[in-house]
């Protein structure tokens, strides 16, 4: 089902939002990348496959911020982010979404993308106000999640508990709470991971109309999803690039196959 | 001078040997299981008096061996059991439960220890011909304190080739590494959780008896020993036998070097290498960087089965209650209820204090009488010194305790978990030694005498020569204070709420559920956490003023260690994450101590037990009560909470 | 209104004035209610009950010389109720301290409010003792304290506390003078660092200044307070041996005892006079066994004194308890006497009359004629100094009598105490 992405399309300008340049990471006598030299372009849908152990996640890591990196360089959107805190990259635009488990599980739909959206709308409070007023009094930030809220379809359930969600609703209450972060990229880190078919789709859907404007990274194991998705591929081995392409290319790429599809697709 | 000095290592090192021996077992416990084991110390303590009991009827000579093999197995026996029964209901929970725990069992153990035998220091006989004196270049060294050194340095290597050469040591080791991976292993790693809790204490009790007979033995000798050796742990990394080793030789040394050379460092210089480590080094000295900090389950309390409505009807009917309580003098009690009930209140403030960052952003402080004892100095100091305004005194405390509470934050936050409660822990020791020595804080006696007036400028009244009559009831002196108490503590809890409910309240939720998660949203968690901890401080210094005002004085014992043990146990009673949790827990620790200590001298057998009993049973604290009990309860109908008459579900169909 | 300098009002007076008033409204009062006494008291006739308020550390560090103290106290409260001399019962309730001063506060707070207590007696160590020293003035009931610190009966003290424990300058006396006479006066010291051992060195280092121009202070070293290592110390005192002609050491309890112990294993006694302020304690000779033997020590008491009815107390303390009485089972035993006297002859139980009558009043004691002196509410006990030698049997050192000093000679200027009374 080789789906037509609207992405293609809107892959005008061509400037790379993100570029890392020569990015090592080692954990002791491990080098987990091996200086891996990524660009990707604005408003590109691009995913990242590889297998385990390959360096998909570490790079995830290197670019939200998560680990130090032991050499390189990282730029976003042309600034270099390289030393810059986590929080402070959210706030240049790279959001990142986690493993659904990761939602605030005790506090309530609504309050979960409203913390999303703070801490973008932070223009919106005094120093003081921040301490003293109650949250219910912001207008542009609250708005801003129930726009959101219904978007992602959880308006009905904003009050519940975000733990007490069916499984796809925390997905959909995943996705919101990155798009309350006012991305220009996402990181997404095996979204799908662990859902039946249906879902997948619901969840692929739902990115699709939501994240419009965005810049998407992602890492799937799914590569039929992969390929149907993507605007280029970049394919990881023992933390360095193997190959870089379209679906079509990877597909015929020869060390790939060898590498890694191979084994991959029965 | 090089005799001098060879003096001073071979003193240094065989006090080292005891502590290498104490942390050790302690350093194992917490690498493997997570227990931060309080009770460690009060095992070591009973290794000696099953010693002394052992040595009694067999004599200072084989008598003394003889106790050097059986007692630290009777005490590795108990260890065997403490783990079965009380600490392996609480895996997979967060450490601070074994703060809660391991404190009761320091009640409940210590207090055996007077039940069974004599208090006050006894000797322990030690075989005749250790007591000779040996030349070793030059110094005359007492030949015990060689078999100290040989004895326990054997007993260290033992230990060491165990870990080394032996599967249970792969396993131990590889478990303080990373549990989770042993598990994968397909190795049931908690069948051999026992086994080394039971090690751990044997240890102990090997110290107690050895350093027994250096100094004497006495019912206190745990708790004064157990914070050096947690910070012998902490520096030598957590689960690091190495670590162990090196930290307790080290610490032993330079502690007899200094008493020597700048013997005012003495006290304090555990505590700044401890902190300077903690800063340079957040894993200590041989701690490994990818320690499976999992932390654990957090169990905050919930508001459970009643909604909102009910609940702030509830709350404004305890305060209405809590308003009445000085009108009931004189005909329904005596006045010393009025006195009980301001110490709850302000015990009940420093409760609340340190839940708003221990439950809602999982900081657990172990160092927070330091902000008490800040507030309760700087009242004495600024009543007996510059101006006797309550206002004034008040005011400096808040202001004193939140700058100092930044200060430590500055510096600590940016460690986590218990290397945080270690390093506030760290913080409050050496407030606690500073003020036992300065000139201006009256050295170890404290600062007596300091009064005030409510007013500024010398305007304003003495709350002992003003009276409101209320009918034919008049309220005065106590009684009044009993009013700025609780007005203090509402407008704590009020100020607290409200700050729950804004941008800055929910970042601090968001950081309890998931601090990595609200990293990933753009907030620097760290400065969200400082700005709590000055809150809390600035709280919990409001706590101590107003104690200080209350009674005119502050002594070196508010600031210990012990008190910040005792705030934590009643958050945990009361219900940590709920803010009003706190102030039950206050309620209930002196109401059941109030009660008790008329019952019993064995009261702290007493409490320890129910310490023990509630952290395995009850672990979301007293608020969690009524949630529990509804199971118990559904076939009735009626509410299962303390009705009020104004709960429309009041009486039911009865 | 009333301004910075108002004085403390006087609480208890002052509740009773306006529980007997009963007026209505916010009233600006400032200590001119008038003398309210009696409201409540029954008068002075018959069988008055005098309540007692005993608090002691009965857990914590201090707990063994608690209990002994408590022993004493009970004794001394058995005997007057027995008693037909005294034509009133004393009934007490007792409490636990924690050796914490807000611990004792807040017992003392129950013992005065709940149970009507007018008396106080116990707490051992100087702050918690301090702490109540102050609760005893804001509440008007009168205190028998039983610690040792200097200020206790010095700059902290008041109209209601009086002390028969004998005073840390009452000891520092006999052991200045004895030590200047027998040993020498190029002195070294060995303290603990905190209130009790920085006291000691000042009082024993001003007598000796005033007894001989060539005192000197040859050195000094200081252990934390509940330090359990000692050799660092003994080895800087065992190097200046050769130009000190004693070491006077200012610790007590378990510091003491296990300084003494390691001492003695390092052979410290012989190569200079240990002279210490409370070796003589049993539970110190105790912790310290044959560490003790040889050492020297100010003594506050012994059992085996013949002076005025302490042998008869000794027999009764051995028939009720089955042990010989020590220091601080006497102090709790003869503060109860001694108040109890006070209050016969006061003729009533007010504390606020019996405050005054106590004051200066002579009276025979353990040892001997005694009084609360006016000036400072300080018992005149007489001291000796001691040396702890082996026993004919057992392990724990016996106490022999050196030398005594009266009581007269033994107490500190009134005018140098620091109280103004």
């Amino acid at each position: 089902m080789a789906v037509e992405t609207p992405r293609q399309e809107r892959d005008a300008d061509g400037d790379a939002i993100l570029r890392t340049d020569g990015l090592v990471k080692q954990f002791g006598q491990f080098t987990a990348t091996d200086r891996v030299d990524l660009e990707v372009e604005r408003g590109e849908f691009r995913s990242i496959i590889g297998p385990n152990g390959a360096g998909k996640t570490t790079l995830f890591n290197l670019i939200s911020g998560a680990l130090p990196v032991t050499d390189g360089s990282i730029y976003f959107a042309g600034e270099e982010i390289t030393d810059l805190s986590p929080p402070e990259r959210v706030r240049r635009g790279i959001g990142r979404s986690f493993q659904i488990s990761n939602v605030f599980g005790g506090l309530s739909v609504r309050e979960n993308v409203r913390l999303a959206s703070q801490a973008v709308h932070d223009d919106e409070y005094t120093f003081l106000e921040s301490l003293f007023k109650p949250t219910d009094r912001y207008e542009t930030m609250n708005a801003d999640a129930e726009r959101i809220l219904e978007q992602i379809g959880l308006a009905d359930v904003a009050d519940e508990q975000a733990e007490a969600l069916a499984y796809g609703d925390r997905r959909r209450l995943e996705i919101g709470v990155v798009l309350a972060t006012d991305p220009d990229l996402v990181l997404f880190d095996e979204p799908t991971a662990g859902m039946s078919v249906e879902e997948t789709q619901a969840t692929i859907d739902l990115i699709e109309e939501v994240l419009v404007d965005q810049t998407l990274l992602l890492i799937e194991h799914d590569i039929e999803l992969v390929m149907n998705l993507s605007d280029r591929i970049t394919v990881l081995n023992r933390g360095d690039i193997l190959a870089e392409g379209t679906p079509e290319e990877i597909a015929e790429n020869q060390d790939v196959q060898d590498a890694y599809l191979g084994g991959m697709i029965e | 001078m090089l005799g001098g000095l060879i003096q001073q290592l071979l003193d240094g090192l065989t006090i080292g040997v005891v502590y290498v021996l104490l942390a050790a077992g302690l350093s194992v416990i917490f690498g493997v299981m997570h227990v931060i084991n309080f009770a460690h110390g009060e095992l070591f303590a009973l290794g000696a008096y099953f010693a002394l009991a052992l040595i009694g009827p067999l004599g200072g000579g084989t008598g003394f061996f003889v106790a050097l093999l059986v007692a630290p197995l009777l005490v590795g026996v108990i260890g065997v059991l403490i783990e079965r029964f009380t600490v392996r209901p609480l895996y997979g929970r967060n450490p601070l439960y074994h703060i809660l725990l391991t404190f009761g069992l320091v009640l409940v153990i210590n207090d055996l220890i007077y039940v069974g035998w004599e208090p006050g220091s006894v000797s322990m006989p030690i075989p005749e011909f250790l007591r000779a004196t040996v030349d070793v270049l030059g110094a005359s060294y007492a030949l015990y304190n060689l078999f100290i050194i040989a004895f326990g340095g054997a007993m260290a290597f033992g230990v060491w080739a165990l870990l080394e050469y032996t599967k249970f040591g792969l396993i131990v080791r590889a478990g303080s590494q990373d549990r989770q991976m042993v598990r994968n292993l397909g190795i049931d790693i908690d069948r051999y959780y026992s086994l080394v809790f039971g090690m751990g204490a044997a240890l102990a009790a090997v110290a107690g008896i050895v350093l027994g007979g250096y100094q004497t033995v006495s019912p206190e000798m745990g708790t004064s020993i157990i914070i050096p050796a947690f910070v012998i742990v902490v520096l030598g990394g957590l689960g690091s036998f190495k670590g162990a080793v090196v930290a307790g030789l080290l610490v032993g040394i330079i502690q007899t070097v200094l008493r020597t050379h700048v013997p005012i460092l003495e006290g304090l210089v555990i505590f700044l290498l401890m902190i300077g480590i903690l800063l340079i080094r957040p894993q200590g000295l041989f701690g490994s960087e990818a320690h499976d900090d999992d932390g654990g389950e957090l169990l905050t309390g919930t508001g459970g089965v009643l909604d909102s409505q009910t609940r702030t009807r509830l709350a404004i009917a305890m305060v209405g209650l809590l308003a009445l309580v000085p009108l009931g003098v004189g005909t329904l009690y005596s006045p010393y209820v009025v006195s009980l009930v301001i110490e709850i209140l302000i015990w009940g403030l420093f409760a609340l204090s340190l839940d708003f960052v221990m439950g809602y952003t999982g900081l657990v402080s172990l160092g927070h009488a330091l902000f008490y004892g800040t507030g309760a100095y700087a009242v004495a100091i600024v009543l007996l010194n510059v101006s006797q305004s309550a206002f004034v005194a008040i005011a400096l405390a808040v202001l004193v305790s939140a700058g100092i509470a930044w200060f430590v934050g500055f510096l600590s936050i940016r460690v986590s978990g218990v290397y945080f409660a270690m390093i506030t822990l760290g913080f409050a020791e050496l407030f606690y030694n500073v003020v036992s020595r300065l000139e201006i804080t009256n050295g170890s006696d404290g600062l007596f005498g300091a009064s005030a007036y409510y007013g500024v400028a010398g305007v304003g009244v003495d709350l002992d020569s003003i009276a409101i009559f209320l009918g034919s009831v008049a309220l005065t002196g106590q009684m009044l204070f009993y009013y700025v108490a609780l007005a203090a503590l509402l407008g704590a809890f009020l100020l607290t709420r409200r700050m729950l409910q804004s941008p800055f309240g929910s970042v601090l939720k968001s950081i309890r559920e998931n601090e990595q998660r609200a990293t990933f949203l753009g907030y620097e968690t760290t400065v969200y956490k400082r700005r709590a901890f000055v809150v809390s401080g600035a709280l919990a210094g409001l706590a101590g003023g107003l104690f200080t005002l209350n009674t005119g004085y502050a002594t070196p014992s508010f600031a210990h260690w012990l008190h910040s043990g005792e705030v934590i146990v009643m958050v945990i009673l009361g219900g940590m994450g709920t803010l009003y949790g706190p102030i039950l827990g206050s309620f209930v620790f002196f109401g059941l101590e109030d009660v008790l200590t008329d019952f019993t001298a064995r009261w702290r057998l007493v409490l320890g037990t129910v310490f023990v009993l509630f952290v395995i049973f009850l672990p979301q604290g007293l608020v969690s009560l009524p949630s529990q009990l509804v199971p118990y309860l559904s076939g009735g109908s009626s509410p299962e909470t303390e009705p009020t008459p104004e709960d429309p579900g009041f009486g039911g169909d009865g | 209104m009333i301004s910075d300098s108002e004085s403390h009002g006087s609480r208890r007076q002052f509740i009773k004035a306006i529980s007997a008033g009963g007026a209505v409204g916010l009233t600006g009062l400032a200590g001119c209610i008038g003398d309210a006494d009696d409201v409540n008291d029954n008068g002075s006739g018959g069988s008055d009950t005098v309540q007692y308020g005993v608090i002691e550390p009965l857990s914590g560090s201090f707990s063994d010389l608690g209990e002994e103290r408590l022993q004493g106290t009970e004794l001394a409260i058995q005997q007057i109720n027995e008693s037909d001399e005294y034509d009133f019962e004393i009934d007490y309730e007792t409490y636990d301290s924690q050796s914490n001063a807000s611990t004792a506060t807040q017992k003392a707070t129950e013992a005065v409010q709940s149970e009507g207590a007018q008396y106080l007696t116990g707490c051992i160590s100087s702050s918690v003792a301090i702490a109540v020293n102050d609760f005893a003035r804001d509440n008007q009931v009168v205190y028998t304290p039983g610690a040792a610190a200097v200020s206790v009966t010095g700059e902290n003290c008041n109209d209601y506390v009086f002390r028969f424990e004998t005073s840390t300058a009452q000891i520092a006396e006999v052991m200045a003078q004895w030590t200047a006479d027998e040993l020498g006066d190029q002195i070294f010291y060995h303290i603990a660092d905190y209130a009790y051992g920085d006291s000691v060195k000042a009082e024993v280092e001003s007598r000796l200044s005033s007894i001989s121009d060539s005192y000197d202070e040859v050195g000094t070293t200081k252990s934390e307070f509940g330090s359990t290592d000692f050799e660092t110390f003994i080895s800087q005192i065992s190097s200046a041996s050769d130009e000190a002609d004693a070491v006077v050491v200012g610790m007590t309890g378990a510091d003491l005892a296990i300084f003494l112990s390691q001492a003695a294993r390092r052979g410290l006694g012989e190569e200079i006079p240990i002279v210490t302020t409370t070796a003589s304690f049993q539970p110190v000779l105790q912790g310290a066994a044959e560490g003790a033997y040889g050492v020297y020590s100010g003594v506050r008491y012994v059992p085996s004194l013949e002076t005025g009815d302490n042998q008869t107390f000794v027999e009764a303390y051995q028939d009720e308890y089955d042990a010989m009485p020590d220091n601080f089972s006497r102090v709790g035993y003869e503060s109860i006497r001694m108040v109890a006297r006070g209050i016969k002859e006061a003729g009533t139980t007010d504390p606020t009359a019996v405050k005054d009558t106590l004051a200066g009043l002579e009276q025979e004691t353990i040892f001997g004629s005694n009084r609360f002196r006016e000036c400072d509410h300080q018992a005149t006990n007489p001291v000796w100094m001691g040396e702890c030698v082996e026993p004919d049997s057992g392990e724990v050192a016996d106490v022999e009598l050196l030398t005594e000093l009266g009581g007269e000679e033994a107490a500190p200027d009134c005018e140098t105490t620091g109280c103004e009374l």
